[in-house]
């Protein structure tokens, strides 16, 4: 299986939440399929960018904010974009 | 302002009714809207992921876009006076806006060569380098007013250019990419066509409407790969 890169990652990430509505970190740092030390690297960096957010009830809940499906629905966009001019 | 300078002025309105400065305008308003809307039709792209590949491409038609605004403006002089005229009269004027035209220039290819090239080249240090390249090229265009600075100028930046490009295409894993690579090579021969014809434009005047042509022609198609995959 090709290294995923770091668009892939964050795909990923992004797409367990959607499936899901929401999750606890657990769950889905393991469905990420990442080491422990690069989720938190790539959970914070989502935090930052507003693409995701933590919802306080019972437990700590992550869930998708608009930005993160917007990143969803263009993914392919990019990656095809990327792929054309070979950036 | 001398009673020549008006006489200038005036022979240049007429002038700017005839078909040349109108070609020279079209063309460059064209070009400009279409590396304009390059760089804001690609903006949500690079939001979403702030992709250095993406930033550089965009920051490149940017750039184009500003070069060619003040390449049209140092046209658009040049058909008003005569050099003379404009030393006489613009010195300082003229001098920056030369100056401003060969540093975007500049910056434009490297940045479209970056965008390809950035995780090749993973030293920040090629940033710096490039405009620092940028700078020393118009200065010298600027200090150094003869025909074979302004070669050797465009010389070198050419073999970098294919150099680099070579490179890019015989290290790239896709060999479906070969027309990206031409396409890149054509602006950017052009391109310094363009530069070329600013500083010695008595030169390619022979082949000025088909210089325009094959850079418009270039440009659109660049234009149009990229709202394809944008939508």
């Amino acid at each position: 299986m090709a290294k995923r890169n770091k668009l892939e990652i964050v795909k990923d990430i992004l797409k367990i939440i959607q499936d899901n509505h929401s999750i606890k970190p657990t769950p889905l740092l393991r469905r990420s399929n990442i080491s422990s030390s690069r989720f938190k690297e790539y959970y914070s960096e989502l935090l930052e960018k507003e693409f995701l957010k933590e919802t306080y009830g019972k437990n700590k809940k992550i869930t998708l904010t608009e930005k993160g499906q917007k990143y969803l629905e263009k993914y392919q966009t990019i990656i095809n974009f990327i792929d054309e001019f070979e950036l | 302002m001398t009673g020549r300078a008006i006489t200038g002025m005036g022979q240049g309105l007429g002038k700017f009714m005839t078909l040349g400065i109108g070609t020279e305008i079209i063309y460059s308003f064209v070009i400009i809207v279409c590396s304009l809307m390059i760089y804001f039709g690609t903006r949500e792209l690079y939001n979403l992921t702030k992709h250095k590949g993406i930033k550089y491409f965009r920051l490149s038609f940017l750039f184009f876009a500003l070069a060619y605004f003040f390449r049209s403006f140092i046209k658009i002089i040049l058909f008003y006076f005569d050099i003379r005229e404009i030393r006489l009269l613009l010195p300082v004027f003229g001098s920056v806006t030369l100056f401003i035209f060969m540093y975007f220039s500049a910056i434009a290819i490297f940045y479209l060569l970056y965008s390809v090239m950035w995780k090749k080249w993973k030293s920040k240090l090629a940033i710096y380098l490039f405009h620092l390249s940028a700078l020393i090229i118009s200065t010298t265009v600027l200090l150094f007013r003869t025909s074979l600075v302004y070669f050797t100028i465009n010389l070198l930046l050419l073999i970098f250019i294919i150099f680099t490009v070579y490179t890019a295409y015989h290290q790239s894993k896709k060999k479906k990419s070969y027309n990206l690579y031409i396409i890149y090579l054509m602006l950017f021969i052009f391109w310094i066509f363009n530069i070329v014809d600013i500083l010695v434009p008595s030169l390619l005047q022979t082949f000025q409407l088909f210089i325009y042509l094959f850079s418009l022609g270039i440009f659109l198609l660049i234009f149009y790969k990229v709202i394809r995959k944008t939508g």
